[in-house]
C-alpha cells in the first residue's frame, strides 16, 4: 500500500527574536497517513511546515527521511525530496492558465524548439482527473473559484511526484460541499501512499480527517495522539492549556428598545438588493449567510465605503447619508474589517502606532499646538495592552510580528478610546486561535452591556453565533432570508435559512 | 538558556547592522580616504561649511520629496518646479516689479499650488504618479519658458535679494545652513510629532487600512504634495538668491540628487523606510562625495558615476542585509 516512508524530526529548535518559536521539537509524518497539527497562532506549527519547506532553517535538530538525515536548505530541496506544500495564500500564479501553473519551472512538451501547450495539457490530464478538476486546463487561474485553486494546487503537487502535501488552512475559503471534495481527494491520495501535513482551526474536521493529531501551544508540542482515542473536549483542553469555559448560555432577555440605527430598503450597486432592518443600542446583532450572500456588501454600505444606489439609513433618529468611511466614523461607527492585513491594519508600523491611529487628536501635548506627546501615546498602547490581554514585546512591536489574534485585538483596539456607538465586525475570529477567540467574545458582552455598543458581526462561523448574538439576521443572493432571536438562533435554523433560495 | 544567542541569531543581528548602519560606515570611510588624500584642503572648517552650504539647498528639497515618497508616490516635477522658481522669483521682481518678500511669497505660494495640482491629478483624476508628474513636470518646463521666452533673468535683481543667501551669522557660518536645519527641523516635526505626519505615514503603509480607519486618504496625498511643491520652490528661489540671477535650468539637476538622497537615506539607520534624517544624510554623503572628488580635481563627469555608485550601492546594502537578517 505505502512504501513506509517517514520524515523524522528531532529536537527542532528555532527563535526569532529571542522567542521560541518552537522548542525542541520531535514528530514523525507517515506516509499514508493524515497528520493533523493544531495549535493557537504563534504555537508552532507554521514555523514547523515552513522549517519542513526550505523556507527557515532550524536553529538545532535534525530532519531525518527513512532514517536518512537530510538539510532542507531552499524550497528547491524540499521539492525534490518529494515534499510539497499548499500554503494558505495559494501561490499559483493568477494571470497563468491550469497547464502554465501545473508545469512552472519545469520542462515541458516541445515541437521544433517551441512550447507545445496541447501536448503539454494532455501529459496533465490524469492528475487534473485524480483531483476532479473538470474543466478546461487553459482557463485562467484567476477565473476560478478558491476551491478550484485547491485542486490546482494539489494536481500539481501530485504531477510533481509529492510524497508529502502539507496543507495549510485548505478550507478557510470552501463551501461545505466543496470541503466534503477536498477531504476525499485527501482520503484517495493517502490511500496511494501519499501523506497529508493538514494544518488547520477547524477541529471538527481534524478529528473527521486526521489519522493522529498533534497539539502545538507555544513553541512547545505539547500532544500527540491518534484521533480515534480522543475527543474534541480533550484537545480544547490542551490547546488553550486550560479547562476553557463554553460560552456561558447567558440570559435572552434583551429589553432594550432604543433604535440605534434603522435601515430601510438598502441597495447598492452591486449586491445588496434591497435590505431593511433595525439595530438597537446595545444590542449585538450577527449577519450571516453564504458566501457571496451580500453580508459584507451591506455592512460597507452602512460603513460609507461603497456607495448606496437606493434606500435609506437613519442613525438615532436622524439621517445618516455616508459619502465615506470618515463620515461612518465621524458618526460613530466604525469597522473592524475582514483582512486585518490588508485592510485592517497598518503594517509595516508599529503597535503603538495602530492604537493610537483614530484618536491622535488626544495625543496632543497641548490642546491649541498640533504637537503630539510620544509619552502618551506609549501610555495608551500600553492601556490597549492591558485592557485587550495583548501578547507582545512591548508597545512598539511591529505588527506583523503579533500573532493572529493578537493582531485583530490592535484593530478592535483602536477604536476604543472613540467610544463608538456601532461597531460592524467582519468575520472577528477568523484565523484567531482559541484563547483570544474567546477574549474577543468576552469583550464583545461587555461593552454591548455595560457600555451600550451595539455590534453588528458578519460571521461565516456558525458554531460562535449561537452564544455571542441576541439576534441572527441572514442573508441569502442579497436579500434578507430571515431573522432568529435569543433561543431560536440554533445551528440547524441557520444553515436551513442560509440556503433557502430568494425565488 | 532562553535568552542565549545562538550562531544564527549574531549573524542574524550582524547582517542587520550592517544594513541599518552600513551607508553610515560608508561616509565615515569617504571622510577618512578623502582626508587622507587631500588633508590640506578636505578636512577644514572652512570647506566644512562649503559643503554644508552646497547640501543646505538639496536637503530643502530632498526634504520636501520625502514626504511624498513617505506617502506612497512619487514627484518627478520637483526639479522643473525649482527651476521655475527661481526664473518667476526673478522675474517678478525685474519685470514685474514686485518687492522682495512679495514675490519670493508669491513663488513659493505657486510651488504649493503645483503641489495642490499634482495632488488632484493623482487622487481625483486616478493617474498614476509617476506619470502624473512626469506630465505636470514638463507643464511646468513649458510655463517657464513661456515666461521668459527662454533667456534668464539676469539684470535688475535687487541686491536685497542676493543678501538672503549671502548673510553670514557670526562672520563665518553660511546663512543657507540656518534655513536648512530650520526647514529639515519642521519637516521632521510635522512628520514625525504632528497628526498630519502620522497620516501621512498611515496612507504610505497601507491606504485601504488608513481609509477604513477614516482617514481621508486623498487630502492627505494632496497635502504631500503640497510640501513637496512649496519646498521645491523654496530650493529654486535659494538658487536664484545664490546665483544672482533666473536661469530656466538652474534646479534640473535637483531630480535625481533628491531622489538619491531620499534613497540612500532609507537604507540608513532603518530598513527600508523613508525618513528625514535619513534624507539628510543621503545629502551629506552625496555633498560631501561630490566635494572631496571635486578637491581631487577629478572631472564633474565622474561625479555621476559616483552618484550612480553611491545609490546602487547603498541601497543594495540595506537590501542584502535585510534578506540575510531575515533568514
Amino acid at each position: 500500500m505505502n512504501d513506509g516512508m517517514t520524515i523524522s524530526v528531532k529536537g527542532i529548535t528555532k527563535t526569532f527574536a529571542g522567542v521560541k518559536a518552537l522548542d525542541n521539537v520531535s514528530l514523525d509524518i507517515i506516509a499514508g497517513k493524515v497528520h493533523g497539527l493544531i495549535g493557537a497562532n504563534g504555537a508552532g506549527k507554521s514555523t514547523l511546515v515552513k522549517i519542513l519547506a526550505g523556507v527557515y532553517q532550524p536553529d538545532s535538530g535534525e530532519i531525518s527521511i527513512n532514517g536518512e538525515i537530510v538539510s532542507i536548505t531552499d524550497p528547491r530541496v524540499a521539492s525534490s525530496l518529494g515534499l510539497s506544500f499548499i500554503h494558505q495564500e495559494l501561490h499559483l500564479v493568477q494571470h497563468f492558465n491550469v497547464v502554465e501553473n501545473l508545469t512552472l519551472g519545469l520542462p515541458k512538451k516541445t515541437k521544433g524548439g517551441l512550447i507545445d501547450w496541447a501536448a503539454t495539457a494532455k501529459q496533465l490530464e490524469h492528475v487534473l482527473k485524480i483531483v476532479g478538476f473538470t474543466k478546461s486546463p487553459f482557463v485562467q487561474v484567476m477565473d476560478l473559484s478558491v476551491a478550484e485553486q485547491w485542486l490546482i494546487e494539489i494536481a500539481k503537487a501530485v504531477y510533481q511526484d509529492a510524497k508529502f502535501i502539507a496543507m495549510d488552512e485548505p478550507t478557510a475559503a470552501l463551501s461545505q460541499s466543496e470541503v466534503e471534495i477536498l477531504f476525499s481527494i485527501v482520503r484517495d491520495l493517502t490511500a496511494h501512499g501519499i501523506g497529508i501535513i493538514y494544518v488547520s482551526h477547524r477541529l471538527d474536521e481534524v478529528i473527521d480527517l486526521c489519522d493522529e493529531i498533534t497539539v502545538f501551544k507555544d513553541g512547545l508540542k505539547i500532544m500527540h495522539e491518534e484521533t480515534k482515542n480522543l475527543t474534541k473536549e480533550e484537545i480544547i483542553t490542551s490547546i488553550a492549556g486550560r479547562k476553557v469555559e463554553t460560552m456561558d448560555v447567558f440570559d435572552y432577555t434583551f429589553q432594550n428598545t432604543d433604535v440605534l440605527l434603522r435601515v430601510t430598503d438598502l441597495y447598492d450597486e452591486k449586491k445588496v438588493k434591497g435590505v431593511s432592518f433595525e439595530l438597537k443600542k446595545g444590542e449585538v446583532l450577527g449577519l450571516t449567510g453564504l458566501v457571496g450572500s451580500g453580508r459584507t456588501e451591506t455592512v460597507m454600505a452602512i460603513f460609507g465605503a461603497n456607495r448606496i444606489k437606493k434606500g435609506s439609513l437613519e442613525l438615532s433618529g436622524r439621517q445618516y447619508a455616508p459619502k465615506s468611511p470618515g463620515d461612518a466614523v465621524n458618526a460613530g461607527i466604525v469597522i473592524v474589517p475582514e483582512e486585518r492585513r490588508v485592510e485592517g491594519l497598518i503594517t509595516n508600523q508599529t503597535l503603538n502606532f495602530n492604537i493610537n491611529l483614530p484618536t491622535l487628536h488626544i495625543l496632543r501635548i497641548s490642546k491649541l499646538f498640533p504637537l503630539l506627546s510620544m509619552l502618551k501615546s506609549d501610555k495608551i498602547a500600553q492601556e490597549a495592552i492591558s485592557k485587550l490581554q495583548i501578547k507582545s514585546n512591548g508597545v512598539n512591536t511591529q505588527v506583523l510580528n503579533l500573532s493572529g489574534g493578537n493582531q485583530q485585538k490592535v484593530v478592535i483596539g483602536k477604536w476604543l478610546k472613540r467610544r463608538p456607538k456601532l461597531i460592524i465586525m467582519d468575520e472577528p475570529t477568523q484565523g484567531v486561535d482559541v484563547g483570544a477567540r474567546f477574549e474577543i467574545y468576552k469583550l464583545i458582552r461587555i461593552m454591548a452591556k455595560e457600555e451600550g455598543t451595539s455590534f453588528l458581526i458578519v460571521s461565516s462561523d456558525i458554531e460562535e453565533l449561537p452564544g455571542l448574538c441576541d439576534r441572527v439576521i441572514v442573508m441569502s443572493e442579497g436579500k434578507i432570508a430571515g431573522e432568529l432571536s435569543g433561543t431560536q438562533i440554533v445551528k440547524e435554523s441557520i444553515l436551513r435559512l442560509c440556503y433557502s433560495s430568494q425565488d | 538558556m532562553n535568552g542565549s544567542l545562538t550562531n544564527q541569531e549574531t549573524k542574524r543581528k550582524a547582517f542587520r547592522f550592517v544594513g541599518n548602519y552600513g551607508t553610515i560606515i560608508g561616509l565615515l570611510i569617504m571622510i577618512i580616504v578623502f582626508s587622507v588624500l587631500s588633508p590640506n584642503a578636505f578636512p577644514t572648517v572652512s570647506n566644512l561649511l562649503n559643503v554644508l552650504n552646497n547640501a543646505a539647498l538639496s536637503a530643502i528639497i530632498a526634504g520636501g520629496l520625502t514626504a511624498v515618497v513617505i506617502v506612497g508616490d512619487f514627484d518627478m516635477s520637483i526639479a522643473y518646479m525649482a527651476s521655475f522658481a527661481g526664473v518667476l522669483v526673478c522675474g517678478l521682481m525685474v519685470k514685474q516689479g514686485l518687492p522682495v518678500w512679495l514675490a519670493i511669497i508669491l513663488t513659493i505660494l505657486t510651488g504649493a499650488l503645483i503641489g495642490l495640482f499634482n495632488g488632484l491629478v493623482v487622487t481625483k483624476l486616478n493617474v498614476v504618479s509617476v506619470i502624473a508628474t512626469i506630465g505636470s513636470g514638463s507643464l511646468i518646463y513649458g510655463l517657464n519658458y513661456a515666461y521668459t521666452n527662454g533667456s534668464p533673468v539676469l539684470t535688475g535683481i535687487p541686491k536685497e535679494f542676493n543678501q538672503i543667501t549671502l548673510v553670514r551669522i557670526f562672520g563665518k557660518i553660511p546663512v543657507d545652513i540656518i534655513y536648512m536645519l530650520v526647514i529639515v527641523a519642521v519637516l521632521w516635526v510635522i512628520l514625525n510629532r504632528t497628526e498630519l505626519g502620522q497620516r501621512i505615514k498611515a496612507v504610505g503603509g497601507n491606504a485601504t487600512a488608513s481609509r477604513l480607519a477614516g482617514i481621508n486618504v486623498d487630502k492627505i496625498k494632496i497635502i504631500a504634495y503640497i510640501i513637496a511643491g512649496s519646498c521645491a520652490a523654496v530650493t529654486g528661489i535659494l538658487l536664484a538668491s545664490v546665483m544672482g540671477s533666473g536661469t530656466s535650468s538652474a534646479g534640473d539637476a535637483y531630480l535625481m540628487t533628491s531622489f538619491a538622497a531620499v534613497y540612500v537615506g532609507s537604507a540608513t539607520l532603518k530598513d527600508g523606510e523613508f525618513h528625514i534624517i535619513g534624507t539628510l544624510i543621503g545629502v551629506l554623503i552625496t555633498t560631501i562625495g561630490f566635494n572631496g572628488l571635486a578637491i581631487l580635481g577629478i572631472s564633474s563627469y565622474a561625479q555621476y558615476l559616483f552618484q550612480g555608485f553611491i545609490i546602487l550601492g547603498a541601497v543594495a546594502l540595506s537590501s542584502v542585509s535585510r534578506r540575510y537578517a531575515k533568514k
